[in-house]
């Protein structure tokens, strides 16, 4: 059953809240009531369905979220929970009203009380003007103490707020590609390359990765300026872009490095493919609005091949070593680790 | 700690031999069936008391292989862990509501086999 009370439903309210700002989940009614139905927890399936969810490191996306509350809130029965859900969050909220009334009657006691003494007669009565003298510093006393608690709740709220309509914001950004260079962006590599490796290690096939980075790219913005850097970075992307296969995934890894997961290519494919990207980065006429004093742009690129069953973020962390080694060796070179 | 029986149902060798070679260093005993009509035959032998069982292989998948399991005698005893590349909201309900007792999505790693599989060592 539903937890009663209202300390129950705030607390349960501030866990949804949580939830929602920690896994970067918009705060829409649905996504509210998804989150209430896991907290309050008296779905065991959709608990656990979460749970696999999370306990896989799988985030939450706009689609997984539409899933789920497809999955979980169709029949009568759950629109039942939902209306239930609903219900609770409004008492919550009534409460919250209920603490600024609270506040404002202070404020109109204190004025009541300040009016009594503008009224009062206090011609050789000074213990009369003592006690509302007395009553007056309690009531103010009262009023302030009341206001921080309501203050702090409020600022509280707001914080919240803002991190919600943060998450919002970044959601409704386009959620797989990168705004300068149009490829696909982190999030969308970090998708692709769990859907990758998990067909490796299905089938067997090899997969490759090559992580890629401009050659001096700090210089080139010092010197010409971040139009001129971001000019270099879209060139570059391009190139890349044209250079790779249809089922090849290629991305803005991050600043000026990028990555692309190469399916089926084995270690010596992988290092033949480096080698033609070099190639045709170095080869890539400027374009009229990069400066021809500019040196040539190269790259640094790092390979290495998924071995199934290592941590995706160890088979990463060899194509970075590679990546190192290629630069300390002078730059504008391959390596594989 | 006597050793526990670890059945595999996978049609994918390097998935198999991955999950061998994780559990070299864990108290199991390791069986393999390549679908779920093998898998079937090898409970009717003698129930194991874990199964890593993938979704999609040929003549008999893991779902039915699941439902198949859980309504025969003794079925009820081994704990199932779904090992898939399926990883939607739909697949993993249906794997639970079958009577899945944990779910894993691929690729998975040593570390994230190993603490699915250590409650169940202590069972």
């Amino acid at each position: 059953m539903y937890l009663e009370g209202l300390t129950d439903a705030r607390s349960l309210a501030d866990a949804v809240i949580a939830t929602l700002v920690q896994y970067e989940i918009p705060a829409t009614p649905d996504n509210y009531a998804l989150w209430y139905e896991y907290h309050a927890g008296h779905n065991p399936d959709l608990r656990r369905t979460i749970d696999v969810i999370v306990s896989n490191g799988g985030g939450f996306s706009e689609g997984t979220l539409h899933d789920l509350y497809i999955s979980f809130f169709s029949s009568v029965k759950e629109e039942q929970a939902v209306r239930e859900t609903s219900l609770r969050v409004q008492e919550t909220l009534r409460d919250v009203i209920g603490i600024a009334n609270r506040a404002r009657a202070d404020a109109d006691q204190f004025g009541a009380t300040l009016g009594g003494i503008a009224l009062a007669d206090f011609d050789n009565n000074v213990n009369a003007l003592r006690e509302l003298t007395e009553h007056l510093v309690r009531e103010a006393q009262a009023m302030a103490g009341r206001s921080r608690y309501v203050g702090a709740r409020i600022r509280e709220s707001s914080d919240k707020i803002e991190a919600l309509e943060r998450n919002l914001a970044s959601a409704l950004r386009d959620a797989t590609k990168d705004g300068l260079t149009g490829l696909s962006n982190r999030k969308s590599f970090d998708t692709a390359i769990r859907k990758l490796a998990g067909e490796a290690m299905n089938s067997g096939e090899d997969l490759a990765l090559l992580i890629i980075d401009i050659d001096h790219f700090k210089a080139v913005n010092d010197t010409w300026g971040h139009q001129v850097g971001d000019a270099v970075l879209c060139q570059v992307a391009t190139t890349l872009e044209q250079a790779v296969r249809g089922e090849d995934h290629a991305a803005r890894y991050g600043g000026e490095e990028f990555a692309i997961l190469l399916p089926r290519t084995n270690a010596t494919a992988a290092l033949a493919v480096g080698e033609n990207l070099r190639h045709a980065i170095s080869r890539a006429t400027p374009q009229p609005n990069l400066t021809p004093l500019m040196n040539p742009i190269t790259i640094s690129v790092g390979a290495s091949c998924y071995e199934p069953g290592d941590p995706l973020t160890e088979w990463v962390g060899r194509s970075d070593a590679a990546l190192y080694r290629a630069k300390r060796e002078g730059r504008n070179r391959v390596q594989f680790a | 700690m006597s050793s526990k029986r670890c059945l595999i149902i996978d049609d994918s060798p390097t998935i198999r031999k991955v999950v061998r070679r994780i559990l070299q260093d864990l108290p199991f005993e390791v069986e393999e069936a390549e679908n779920g009509e093998i898998g079937l035959a090898r409970c009717d032998l003698r129930m194991p008391n874990v199964i890593l069982l993938d979704w999609n292989m040929p003549v008999m998948n893991g779902i039915e292989f699941l439902r198949s399991l859980r309504s025969r005698a003794g079925g009820d005893s081994p704990a199932v862990i779904f090992c898939t590349t399926e990883s939607d909201v739909e697949h993993i309900r249906e794997a639970i509501e079958g009577g899945a007792n944990e779910y894993i999505i691929k690729p998975f790693d040593a570390e994230m086999l190993r603490s699915k599989l250590s409650p169940m060592i202590t069972m």
